[in-house]
């Protein structure tokens, strides 16, 4: 990995964070982690446009309830580390939005297993309060890390699965990544319409 | 409230979810928020502390930008409860107390979820986009151009970022004080503003600038017709997921699943 894989690695886990520890500033959203990404990189416009498409590509899943949308963060990092170290753009935008959608999933999973760690923490907090101050940075500190795991991981296989295959892959299989990337601010556009109509004032 | 504990909860607010979990939903960060004002309130009574904090540890889930309100409130029932005098005015007290919590998080989230997330985000991820575009970015090719000025690159995303942040920020410091100077006529003060006519108008602006970002690609498209294999290829793909978008919608697929989809498609078009 070169340094600006590292460094990337490191910001996407940080700003993964904004999505639902910290802040809710929108610094997750992909059209601003995008272009930052790109920045990194060195290759802006390819993180603008992935910023872009990832947004557009999620925007029908809001964190409405206990609905956790994949990671916008983890798609455009996955997508421009792939993408800095060779791989067409349109294969790393597919496995970038893998590992969003898998990223979903683990985080599900961590809220479910939290809450028996959070009982345990009830019991003792409402005798000794300062104790969630530490558990807020626990929290905090294990969820970086475990960001930090995931993409470090996803983009290591990911890089290797196309290495590997990428000796192997049809000249139609790029057109078909291509088309099918190429789909993706339409279909995104098709569904801003339904959202923004005005059922009743 | 004074200044000084109306920015420790604001800054506390942005820590509502970190302990999000399926069972209470924001309750631990809901505790952490309030635990100042909680400390100083029962700074004369701390043995009632651990059964204050064990209330607020009871299930809570709201948007996070309208927490604010619900943070409001709750502190000023908190007032009350802890001003009560009998028996039967701290019940009365901690029934009011309990209805704001149930009854304001529910409003102050259907709020927040339709103006914040179904509105506000998408609206300004459109802006970018028309910003991007009049900079020259054109995602309807995907065929990357020249990397863009950084300024230039960074003032789309830094007004996405700027329009949100001031909305939300705004809200999320006003709220707090807001709810905590109203009562429940005003339920809580979320009458003082007219959320209604504010999504109105922003689903409004928002529907116009989608209208005009799809009659700009179909117009990109159209523009230099040449009717060869290549510009009939990309109609029928624009049009097939256009249509294909509509449906998914209504059956509640998400774009995501449809990408993936028309990525086995194509593959199986292009091997057919």
């Amino acid at each position: 990995m070169t340094a600006a894989v590292i460094l990337l690695c490191i910001l996407a886990a940080l700003l993964e964070l904004d999505t639902t520890y910290v802040g809710q500033l929108t610094f997750s959203r992909p059209i601003i982690a995008g272009p930052i990404f790109g920045l990194i990189t060195g290759d802006l416009m390819a993180g603008i446009q992935v910023g872009v498409f990832t947004e557009l590509l999620f925007v029908d899943i809001s964190p409405l309830g206990g609905i956790i949308p994949p990671s916008g963060v983890m798609c455009s990092a996955i997508a421009l580390i792939l993408y800095s170290l060779g791989i067409e753009l349109y294969f790393g935008f597919f496995l970038g939005v893998v590992a969003g959608i898998i990223y979903g999933h683990l985080d599900k999973w961590m809220r479910k297993a939290r809450f028996k760690r959070m009982v345990f923490l009830e019991k003792n907090a409402a005798q000794n309060p300062n104790a969630f101050s530490r558990t807020v940075i626990m929290l905090i500190v294990s969820a970086f890390l475990l960001n930090l795991i995931f993409i470090s991981v996803c983009a290591w296989i990911c890089t290797q699965l196309m290495y590997n295959l990428v000796a192997y892959i049809p000249l139609k299989a790029y057109a078909a990544f291509k088309f099918a990337y190429m789909a993706v601010p339409w279909i995104g556009l098709a569904t801003l319409i339904p959202a923004f109509r005005l059922k009743t004032r | 409230m004074n200044f000084s504990m109306h920015l420790r909860l604001f800054l506390r607010s942005f820590f509502l979810q970190t302990g999000w979990n399926f069972a209470k939903y924001q309750n631990v960060g809901l505790t952490f928020i309030m635990l100042p004002f909680l400390r100083r309130l029962y700074k004369q009574d701390k043995e009632e502390l651990p059964a204050v904090i064990t209330r607020y540890l009871d299930s809570f889930n709201t948007q996070p930008v309208m927490a604010s309100f619900c943070i409001g409130a709750l502190a000023k029932k908190e007032e009350n409860i802890a001003k009560a005098k009998s028996v039967t005015i701290f019940k009365e007290q901690l029934a009011e107390w309990t209805a704001a919590r149930r009854g304001l998080s529910i409003t102050a989230a259907s709020i927040g979820d339709r103006l914040f997330w179904g509105t506000l985000k998408p609206l300004t991820l459109l802006l970018a986009i028309f910003i991007w575009m009049i900079l020259g970015v054109n995602f309807f090719e995907i065929e990357l151009l020249e990397n863009p000025l950084v300024f230039d690159a960074l003032c789309a995303c830094g007004a996405a970022f700027f329009i949100y942040n001031t909305i939300a920020l705004f809200v999320k410091w006003q709220g707090i004080s807001i709810a905590y100077n109203s009562d429940e006529k005003t339920c809580f003060g979320l009458t003082k503003f007219d959320w209604n006519k504010t999504i109105y108008y922003a689903k409004h602006i928002g529907l116009i600038l989608t209208a005009g970002l799809i009659i700009f690609g179909v117009y990109h498209y159209f523009k230099n017709i040449e009717l060869n294999l290549y510009f009939m290829t990309r109609a029928v793909v624009v049009l097939f997921f256009i249509m294909l978008s509509f449906l998914t919608r209504k059956l509640k697929i998400p774009n995501m699943y449809l990408y993936i989809a028309a990525v086995i498609i194509f593959n199986l078009a292009c091997y057919l």
